[in-house]
């Protein structure tokens, strides 16, 4: 095939591929996604800046926190090329793509060129807006963020071609010895990013702050904050940004000359519903003997949970949510605006919500219905088992944040009820998310086995329920929140000792919580009964 | 009467009519093919009797209850086996059978005494452990097979049984399927396969267009379709379904 049909093939491939994937239903979720994307990267970004002023962190602290940051990104790409995740698939690009003539080399380009294309579009606008928000500190022009911008993007595509040659590396000689260069290569870069945080040791030489740049991760991170904190664009830069250019054309030179190879079987298929053959068998944990029914589904649930991964996701994000919020807290914004504690009380509760969806077996609801169980009764035991790990997670996230401020507020009798009612009420709200998103995908999640509505229009009414769900929530959720802000009015009527008073208003939130909890969960179940299409 | 009893079914999907007036009676001890072209409305008919649809008008009797009415009493006789059995990939093959088992109210000991018999009869043993998501195909049918019978329902209703498996397995599950019947269970069977179901069904009905055009045994089809004595199901299944065109 000559070059003009090798590009062809490509664009072809891709032309596909984005058709196949950007439907009107696509495009409203990917603006509704950066829309929240770009509201979470502004407060995470001013979060920043609150920080670093009130601790005076300077900006070799700053690229270091960056570098650290695009270095976990670049380790999670890693371990996903690590995992043959490296060039995602899906069945249907085994069953037509490879088992056409199309040449590997062409599959590999045009991955990579949609790969890039997709990041490109979900990443910019978060980024370019937490550049620009930078700018604005430093007094920097738009300019200067966009190019901050691209240089990042710049990365994240590199990081991409990265875990593209490591996945294309799992067919060759290195095999054998996968394991172990995976721990090493990801012990070495996170070793090698979290020197430069030896600068918070006073008197530590300056020398260190540079040693992350021999990553790109590090490179990528001092160049972008260069040109967003105004220290202009000298030698040094320029060394940087050949020393980037070159890190990417190697990436992509090695992936060139490796997918001449046929990679296929290497890959791991994302749709596939097989497992990995090391995990094929594992030691049999749902033992059942003398466990009531109750017991073994809210055992069943956990397991799933553990064995999908559900579970390690939701410690890892817990981590970096009690990681934010800790700094948050330290910033001070609380103490200059405490009803700001309200956003942060539902940052926490509105955790419950992403995970329960996942709840909906869609398609294996047949067991259940087809035995004589109680629906209502198997809604709330499920509710159970996955509201506990998330209360065990979000309890400690919780204390780690009121107890700076019950410290700090101990004078204050009005604003230390607040916050004394908003520990429990954060745990609650996280419960009723959790809820409302059961009762959610029950009336509305969608199956696989519904041949009424295409999936383009499956796809916008998942849309339309989760903006309908995300309303609903905040609605269930405001009483809660109500209570907190009125707590020294609810004080001042009710008169008494303050733990008087708040023990009353607690009880009068859990029995809400319980209240409303019973009537989504009975409402679920009775919604599973009743839909068809499950 | 025990077995399933279905009375002036009918199942419309806004204009969509799935079911027309259908009734149908299976027996206890009685194995019955259903048959039918693609989209007849053969496994709406089956996702009705189980309870997972709900008839627009008409009534079905499972074991002498009504599914609609009580389900609950309905579902304990029934075991299903569906087109498509979508199973917990992220469970090994014995907890998902322990799962089933127990939603199901099968004593500790027995569940574990079905289990290991079970996974015996069906070359399964060494499978045991194994994640749901690492088997083939052919495999996870049999677990379906397996999770279907595993309260030893008096009642089984299958959508496709033989669907990915070896010739092997197939004639041992037609066996025991036949076997089933000669235990006094009522099998109600669908398959596009209809040498098997000439072969093993005790009756057969077909269903065309929501509707069923003929049930009976092998012989009363025959004559109702003006076929010879000794003509095969294929034959009659063709000149009654053309005909009902």
């Amino acid at each position: 095939m000559n070059s003009t049909g090798q590009w062809g093939t490509i664009a072809l491939l891709v032309r596909y591929w984005i058709k196949g994937r950007f439907t009107k239903a696509a495009a409203a979720a990917i603006l509704l996604g950066e829309g929240f994307s770009v509201v979470a990267v502004l407060f995470v970004g001013s979060t920043f800046i609150s920080f670093s002023n009130r601790f005076g962190i300077g900006s070799g602290i700053s690229d270091a926190s960056l570098s650290l940051l695009l270095a976990l990104f670049l380790v999670g790409l890693i371990q996903s090329g690590f995992n043959g995740s490296g060039l995602p698939v899906r069945s249907a690009d085994v069953e037509y793509v490879f088992t056409s003539p199309v040449k590997p080399r062409e599959v590999f380009a045009a991955k990579i060129v949609m790969n890039s294309f997709t990041t490109v579009l979900f990443s910019f606008p978060p980024i370019l807006a937490l550049y620009l928000r930078f700018s604005l500190t430093y007094g920097t022009s738009v300019l200067d963020a966009a190019i901050a911008g691209a240089v990042t993007l710049m990365f994240l595509v590199m990081g991409l071609l990265l875990s593209a040659d490591i996945t294309l590396s799992l067919g060759s000689s290195i095999a054998p010895q996968i394991r172990l260069l995976r721990n090493g290569l990801i012990v070495m870069i996170v070793a090698i990013s979290l020197v430069p945080i030896a600068l918070l040791i006073p008197g530590s030489p300056r020398l260190l702050g540079a040693l992350s740049q021999v990553l790109p991760s590090g490179l990528a991170a001092a160049l972008s904050l260069g040109f967003v904190d105004g220290s202009g664009f000298g030698f040094i830069q320029g060394i940087e940004a050949l020393l980037l250019v070159a890190w990417f054309v190697a990436f992509l030179l090695l992936g060139i000359r490796m997918s001449r190879n046929h990679f296929y079987e290497v890959l791991q298929v994302l749709d596939s519903d097989g497992q990995r053959d090391e995990l094929g068998r594992v030691t049999s944990r749902l033992e059942t003997a003398g466990r009531s029914v109750w017991s073994v589904v809210r055992l069943k649930e956990r397991l799933v949970m553990v064995r999908t991964k559900e579970m390690r996701a939701l410690l890892i994000n817990a981590l970096f949510l009690s990681g934010f919020l800790v700094i948050y807290s330290l910033s001070g914004v609380f103490q200059s605006s405490p009803t700001s504690f309200l956003f942060i009380l539902f940052i926490i509760g509105s955790f419950g919500a992403g995970t329960a969806t996942r709840w909906l077996e869609k398609e294996r609801l047949w067991i259940m219905k087809t035995s004589d169980m109680d629906l209502r009764r198997y809604v709330r035991q499920v509710f159970r088992a996955r509201v506990t790990p998330l209360m065990l997670v979000l309890a400690p996230v919780t204390v780690a944040v009121g107890a700076p401020l019950i410290y700090s507020d101990l004078g204050r009798q009005g604003s230390l009820l607040s916050i004394t009612l908003s520990l429990p009420g954060a745990l609650e709200i996280a419960a009723l998310t959790m809820g409302g998103g059961v009762y959610f995908a029950s009336r509305y999640g969608q199956s696989t086995t519904d041949d009424i509505l295409s999936s383009q229009t499956q796809d916008l009414t998942d849309i339309r329920r989760f903006l309908f769900q995300t309303a609903m929530n905040l609605a269930l959720v405001a009483p809660l929140m109500g209570l907190v802000v009125s707590a020294p009015f609810w004080l001042g009527l009710l008169g008494g000792s303050l733990a008087a008073v708040a023990v009353l208003l607690v009880i009068v939130a859990l029995v809400y919580t319980y209240a409303i909890l019973t009537t989504l969960l009975n409402a679920a179940g009775d919604w599973i009964g009743r839909r068809e299409d499950l | 009467m025990a077995g399933i009893t279905a009375e002036h079914l009918s199942k419309t999907y806004g204009k969509l009519v799935a079911l027309s007036d259908v009734s149908l009676e299976v027996r206890p001890g009685e194995v019955l093919g259903l048959l039918g072209p693609n989209g007849a409305g053969k496994s709406t008919l089956m996702k009705i009797v189980v309870g997972i649809l709900r008839p627009t008008s008409g009534s079905v009797n499972v074991d002498g209850h009504d599914i609609v009415k009580n389900p609950e009493r309905a579902k304990k006789a029934v075991g299903y086996l569906p087109e498509n059995p979508s199973l917990y990939t992220a469970l090994t093959v014995s907890e998902f059978l322990r799962f089933v088992g127990k939603i199901r109210a099968v004593d500790d000991v027995a569940l574990e005494e079905r289990i290991h018999e079970s996974l015996k009869t069906f070359s399964l043993e060494e499978k045991s452990g194994a994640l749901l998501g690492s088997l083939s195909k052919g495999m996870k049918q049999k677990v379906a097979l397996i999770a279907a019978a595993i309260h030893d329902p008096s009642i089984l209703v299958m959508d496709e049984p033989l669907t990915a498996l070896d010739p092997k397995t197939q004639i041992f599950v037609n066996n025991w399927i036949l076997s089933l019947g000669k235990k006094g269970k009522t099998v109600l069977l669908s398959t596009h396969n209809l040498e098997i179901v000439q072969n093993y069904a005790t009756r057969i009905a077909i269903i065309d267009r929501g509707s069923i055009i003929a049930a009976g045994n092998l012989q009363e089809l025959r004559q109702k379709a003006d076929a010879g004595k000794d003509a095969r199901l294929d034959e009659v299944f063709l000149k009654l379904t053309e005909e009902s065109a």
